[in-house]
């Protein structure tokens, strides 16, 4: 069904949860078993953890608008205390969810009964203490703050700072600060809406805090540019301090230009020396410290190129696509059509394509890379660029922490793969 | 030529989007139309400048008067290019050799959206009545309000055009500029209205920052107000384009039925092209940005709030009407 296609795919910080939002407003979480010494070969396997409605659909009356209830992103906070807590947010409100264990449940109460019933105090004679007594284990998520009324755009990302004290949401053309503790006002920290709409020519697509420096953050815009902002610099970081845009390839230009151009996604390394962005057809990573271009550049499917302005009828064009790196930063993802997914390896500069499909997903199967063939003569694996199921997109995956286990989410379904054993 | 056939297909294929980006759940998304508008620039500028023999798209070469303005585009005279006006028989060849692709490519391009089409298809005999007329003309000068601002010449004949509804198709020509009067079909290019230089502006980029805009005389003769709130001299058959819409087309401009569709589909052109606010700009008159209100921004573009000053179409959309009128 509709509502089930998952919309976005987070593991936590540890890589023991594993978070999915979809458009129906639910999130799942999966949980890593604990490995065995039983079974020590059989790695940890993620299992369902605990399921919540996170957003319901809403209705503005006053703009006769309907919001939806799809979650657009999920981010962890770093584990503090036995609960885990995490974001979740639509086009219109985030929300802090607690998801915590209860193993135990109090018996013994004086004036109810077992069954929870009223006592009356009159049949009372003796009392006692109640005791925690083990019961099965039940995770239950509660909503801890709901942060609404803040944009009059539809939000796209949030943020997580390192502080663990502020986080911030971006839509369209705004950006802003929050507090955990605050959820009646916020601070803007980015504002690039024109005094008059009719010069909007960018709008912000992606937006990330640096992984140590609680100062910095980036924002990546629809005109294919990365603005490096210092919070320190001013209080409205309308100004960058570091601007990165490659120039144009005169020789691509086209009508689609523009919207290929556009970058879904921007994620920080973890060492926080690079940022990757991801544009329709191609992932870039640039180095912080040079802003005129990136240092690499990817081909995710160009040959998707001389195809634009069919991706453009079906609307394929606008599809937001996302990338990841690996724990060590030295290989990146990122989806396709057809449910592949493409790898990148920088350090050898190999890659390589991959499927998420039941076929080829038995438990431990490996998957075998895939080919797309772009000349006349398709070879008996290849797949014809014409073939393409452009319905089953990746636009979602996440990758552990530390270990080399992706999380794939292919329309309705999810995919853990995990890389073999030796 | 094939570059224009595309760029044709292209502009309706956005113009479905645009349109159906209205009725979507959860609103209008800002960055989509956004990309979409900047589409339909690039495409609306190659339809306007790819040459075709036989297109009669700009006066006779050296004609003093100045161009409508697009908003940003610096004036210019006709580019090279352009020449001297076909024979009559040229004028009337260019619907002959564009409909039959174009109609096609149109009608089966916005698949999503079952305006268009119905557009394409039903022409000029369908041009709506009564109410709807008004809405259509009333929506159409809203949508031209930036651009029409914008036109700091206002001066000029096809100045006044932006205040022509889309009645008025059968006095225009393809690229939307008012003719000087009734022409029939096949009249040739003699009239003034031969200046229409609003075509040849395809090699400069358009800045996407028109500059400010005075919607209310717009939004007066949105509402019927008149020559008198039009300068132009072009503004005559004010009276004629709206009485047009509120009567069945007449046999007369059955003729242009078929230079109409494509020069219908100029005009969108120039009006959603011009700027990317035409598409979610709320009322030309009072709505102005001010702060709170504008903070709606594309929320806003519903058909009950855009119509403010119009009763009879608070339960329209504009876009729709503006598009099935055609």
């Amino acid at each position: 069904t509709l509502t089930d296609i998952i919309s976005t795919v987070e593991f936590n910080h540890t890589g023991e949860l594993l978070a999915t939002g979809d458009k129906g407003g639910r999130v799942v979480i999966f949980q890593r078993e604990q490995e065995s010494k039983n079974q020590i070969h059989r790695r940890g396997e993620y299992n369902v953890y605990s399921t919540f409605q996170s957003h319901e659909p809403e209705f503005d009356y006053l703009k006769s608008l309907e919001i939806e209830e799809k979650i657009n992103k999920i981010r962890w906070l770093p584990q503090q205390n036995a609960a885990y807590f995490l974001l979740s947010t639509n086009d219109k409100t985030v929300k802090l969810w607690k998801v915590s264990e209860r193993d135990k449940r109090p018996e013994g109460y004086n004036l109810k009964d077992e069954e929870g019933r009223l006592r009356d105090p009159a049949t009372i004679t003796t009392l006692r203490v109640p005791v925690l007594r083990p019961m099965d284990l039940m995770v239950e998520a509660t909503p801890r703050r709901v942060f609404a009324n803040a944009h009059t755009y539809h939000i796209n990302s949030i943020s997580v700072n390192s502080d663990y004290e502020t986080y911030m949401s971006a839509d369209d053309l705004r950006i802003n600060l929050w507090n955990f503790e605050i959820t009646n006002q916020s601070f803007n920290i980015v504002d690039i809406k024109p005094a008059n709409m009719e010069e909007l020519t960018e709008v912000i697509t992606a937006a990330e805090f640096h992984p140590h420096h609680c100062n910095t953050f980036v924002y990546s815009s629809s005109k294919g540019t990365i603005r490096l902002c210092d919070m320190r610099a001013s209080a409205l970081c309308d100004r960058h301090t570091k601007f990165f845009e490659e120039p144009e390839d005169p020789s691509n230009r086209s009508f689609f230009s523009e919207i290929i151009s556009s970058i879904s996604d921007v994620k920080f390394s973890h060492s926080g020396r690079y940022i990757m962005t991801r544009d329709y057809l191609t992932v870039k990573v640039w180095d912080l410290n040079m802003e005129n271009r990136p240092i690499e550049t990817y081909q995710v499917h160009d040959y998707l190129r001389s195809k634009l302005c069919s991706l453009y009828e079906n609307d394929c064009i606008f599809d937001k696509f996302e990338c990841v790196w690996n724990g060590s930063d030295s290989v990146i993802m990122t989806g396709s059509y057809n449910n592949f997914f493409r790898m990148f390896d920088r350090n050898t500069k190999r890659d390589v394509t991959l499927e998420a499909s039941r076929e080829n997903s038995k438990p431990r199967a490996i998957l075998k890379p895939r080919k797309v063939c772009v000349g006349g003569k398709r070879r008996k694996d290849e797949i014809s660029v014409d073939s393409l199921d452009f319905s089953k997109k990746i636009l979602h995956t996440a990758w552990h922490p530390s270990e080399n286990i992706i999380a794939v989410a292919a329309t309705n379904n999810l995919y853990i793969f995990q890389d073999k054993v030796n | 030529m094939e570059f224009k056939l595309e760029a044709h297909r292209i502009v309706s294929i956005s113009l479905g989007k645009i349109y159906n980006s209205r009725v979507q759940r959860g609103g209008i998304k800002l960055h989509k139309n956004l990309l979409v508008s900047l589409v339909l620039r690039s495409a609306r500028q190659v339809y306007l400048s790819d040459p075709c023999p036989g297109l009669y798209l700009a006066g006779p070469a050296g004609t003093p008067a100045p161009p409508p303005q697009q908003p940003g585009e610096p004036a210019a005279g006709p580019p090279a290019g352009w020449g001297e006006p076909p024979p009559p028989a040229a004028r009337a060849s260019w619907p002959e050799t564009e409909p039959q692709p174009e109609r096609s490519a149109v009608s089966e391009a916005p698949r999503v959206g079952d305006a268009v089409p119905a557009a394409t298809v039903t022409g000029v005999g369908d041009v709506p009545q009564g109410g709807e007329a008004d809405a259509a003309e009333a929506a159409w000068n809203r949508v031209d309000g930036p651009r029409q601002a914008a036109a700091g010449e206002a001066e000029d004949p096809a100045g006044g055009w932006g205040v022509f509804p889309l009645g008025s198709r059968a006095a225009r020509r393809p690229c939307g500029c008012p003719l000087g009067g009734q022409d029939p079909p096949g009249t040739p290019a003699a009239t003034p209205r031969a200046a229409c230089c609003c075509a040849p502006r395809p090699a400069e980029d358009e800045p996407p920052a028109p500059p400010a805009v005075c919607p209310r005389k717009r939004g007066a003769a949105g509402v019927g107000g008149g020559p008198a709130s039009c300068p132009a001299p072009g503004s005559t058959p004010l009276k004629k384009p709206r009485r047009n819409l509120e009567q069945p087309a007449s046999g007369g401009e059955d003729d242009d039925a078929e230079e109409m569709e494509t020069g219908n589909v100029a005009n969108l052109i120039s009006i959603f092209g011009s700027s990317f606010s035409g598409l979610l700009r709320k009322s030309p008159g009072g709505g102005r940005e001010e702060e709170e209100g504008e903070e709606s921004g594309p929320e806003a573009a519903e058909p009950g709030q855009i119509c403010c000053d119009k009763p009879v179409l608070r339960d329209m959309n504009p876009w729709s009407t503006a598009i099935v009128a055609f």
